[in-house]
């Protein structure tokens, strides 16, 4: 008896785990459609004063955390599993690009910088595009909108080429067709996998391609 | 030219991974709808905040024509979300002015062109290739607008960039901004935006004078017209009224009020009275009560009066004679009561303070020689004007 109660008892946070863990009286989906993050009990009771409660009056020498958890505006399979995880987390994605790209090459402050996103979804890649140019306006640089392009013959060589060649190639040629200039940086932000979730990010200066991230 | 190139790359068809079943087809068109109806609101107000951004510190020193050349909306969400928030934007750039943001029709700019040069043959939007839009004759040197809202986690993403219309497409401004799902939307007024601290302060006034019973307390001056000399010009004096009762909303609105609200006077050696009136007031500004701009009403009403003491004789129907004014000797003087219409105007600031003036007609007295008329419409004389001043608790 004794070892079934202390069974029991071992299961029992597993199975009631806390709020908004997936258990016994919650789904897995529910669980899942929720974003949360943890914060501090103090910063939680500053945006949700008086349902936080951050220490005892006479202090109880207890650390405190809130999680606070949202709903996800889409709902599951709306949209494909990737490109939620992708969207999901855009809008830090592009600002770390964006920022190891400046930090990466401080001598480019003054030059103009175009984006291009490499992606399967062209509503994607367009989101993506975006994104960084905001966060490229953001850190203080010259952003424009102009768009790079090859011709045909150029663009049917390249696609036979591994990634791994056909990104450099593509660069160069931008830079002898003339579409990027001197004073231009293009960072291109690609998804190199698609099995990945990740965004990779290269530099095309003068023809020279480098990968940053 | 590269998305087709990563697009070949990775991409196959979605509807060739995986068939979807009609029955799933329309479950998903089903959650769309409901996606878009929870956020729409949001959205809006992402849009909002970024008109309020551009009145409050414009993009452009004077008024700049601007293309609209492109509104996406979620991945996921249909075209419809997207033409309400095209229409959402139009309105309210329409109604703010002083953003310096005017939307300007450029359909060379958003159509597909086909341009031949020395590089090659260009399809285009005309948007990304001001050449071609200069060759079609389209004005270059304007601007070109892009908005993007996506739904990130729990969070709906705006970001917003104007280009400036020149070969070298440079980005002159940008924008991004965030609400979380969680969070009400403003529903803000196309006219006159407000800040989110703002409209909080707002709402939290809101809630603190919700109720729709007010208690107001007023002191009002009566004034009388005197006869003229002919009917010997004794008029009664001016009469100081302190008046309290209960103003009603029918409506959160506040636009239609009744009041009800007794009062007295008294003078020493001079007059006393008592009053009851009822009044209904109709605000002029606007179709909802403003909690921050001075809001107008017009009213009407009613009152019974009466009054008795030694300066009240002139409120008799018969003129004033000798015997009269000796009889006043005692000091009780006679009593009279009688009706009266008013109606007038009320200006009230932030809803606790008020000023009034209106006119007031006394059908008994009508043809009394002992009052004069202020204003005469017709064969409608109003003997009395009269001042209030309001507090509303």
């Amino acid at each position: 008896m004794e070892i079934v109660i202390l069974f029991a008892l071992t299961i029992l946070p597993m199975l009631l785990p806390p709020d908004p863990a997936p258990g016994l009286s919650r789904s897995k989906e529910r669980s899942r459609s929720m974003d949360c993050i943890r914060i501090s009990a103090e910063e939680a009771s500053a945006h949700y004063p008086g349902q936080v409660i951050t220490s005892d009056g006479r202090g109880d020498y207890v650390e405190r955390t809130a999680m606070i958890c949202r709903q996800r505006l889409m709902r599951p399979g709306l949209r494909d599993a990737r490109d939620e995880a992708v969207l999901n987390a855009l809008d830090a994605t592009t600002l770390n690009l964006a920022t190891s790209a400046e930090a990466r090459r401080p001598d480019l402050r003054e030059h103009t910088w175009l984006v291009d996103a490499y992606y399967p979804n062209a509503k994607v890649g367009s989101k993506i595009t975006f994104s960084t140019k905001n966060a490229l306006m953001g850190l203080g640089l010259q952003v424009a909108d102009r768009t790079l392009a090859l011709n045909a013959t150029e663009v049917e060589i390249i696609q036979r080429l591994h990634p791994d060649e056909a990104y450099p190639a593509a660069c160069r040629r931008y830079a002898e067709n003339g579409t990027l200039g001197k004073e231009d940086a293009l960072l291109a932000v690609v998804s190199r996998d698609r099995r990945a979730t990740v965004l990779h990010a290269g530099l095309c200066v003068d023809g020279v391609w480098a990968w940053i991230e | 030219m590269l998305l087709s190139l990563a697009a070949g790359l990775f991409a196959t068809p979605a509807w060739a991974e995986k068939p979807i079943e009609l029955a799933q087809r329309a479950e998903m068109d089903r959650v769309r709808a409901e996606v878009a109806g929870e956020i729409h609101l949001s959205a809006f107000d992402l849009v909002d905040e970024l008109v309020y951004g551009w009145s409050s510190e414009p993009v452009f020193p004077e008024p700049t024509p601007v293309v609209l050349a492109g509104v996406s909306v979620p991945v996921g969400l249909g075209t419809g979300l997207q033409a309400l928030i095209e229409n959402h934007l139009s309105a309210v750039l329409g109604a703010n002015p002083t953003s310096n943001v005017q939307l300007a029709h450029c359909p060379q700019c958003t159509a597909m062109v086909v341009h031949s040069g020395p590089e090659g043959t260009v399809v285009t939007r005309g948007i990304d290739n001001p050449r071609a839009l200069a060759d079609l004759g389209a004005a270059t040197g304007q601007h070109a607008l892009f908005v993007d809202i996506e739904a990130e986690g729990a969070w709906l993403v705006l970001r917003a960039r104007i280009t400036r219309l020149t070969p070298a497409l440079p980005i002159v401004w940008s924008h991004t901004l965030s609400t979380s799902a969680n969070t009400p939307a403003l529903l803000r007024e196309p006219k006159g935006l407000k800040s989110a601290a703002e409209a909080r302060e707002e709402y939290i006034d809101a809630l603190h004078g919700r109720g729709p019973i007010a208690v107001p307390l007023r002191v009002t001056i009566r004034s009388y017209k005197r006869p003229p000399p002919s009917n010997g010009g004794i008029g009664p004096p001016p009469f100081v009224w302190l008046q309290s009762g209960v103003e009603i909303a029918t409506t959160d609105a506040h636009a239609w009020t009744t009041s009800i609200v007794a009062g007295f006077t008294w003078a020493p050696d001079t007059y006393q009275g008592v009053l009851g009136q009822v009044r209904i007031n109709r605000l002029l500004t606007g179709r909802v009560r403003s909690r921050t701009k001075p809001n107008l009403h017009a009213f009407v009403g009613a009152a019974v009066i009466t009054v008795w003491g030694p300066a009240t004789q002139p409120f008799q129907e018969n003129p004033i004679t000798s015997d009269d004014i000796l009889a006043l000797a005692d000091m009780s003087g006679p009593r009279f009561a009688f009706g009266a219409f008013h109606a007038g105007l009320d200006l009230r600031v932030g809803n606790r303070i008020g000023m009034s003036t209106f006119l007031e007609m006394i059908p008994h007295l009508a043809q009394s020689p002992n009052l004069g008329d202020y204003v005469r419409v017709g064969s409608i004389g109003f003997p009395a004007i009269g001042t209030e001043v309001t507090l509303w608790f």
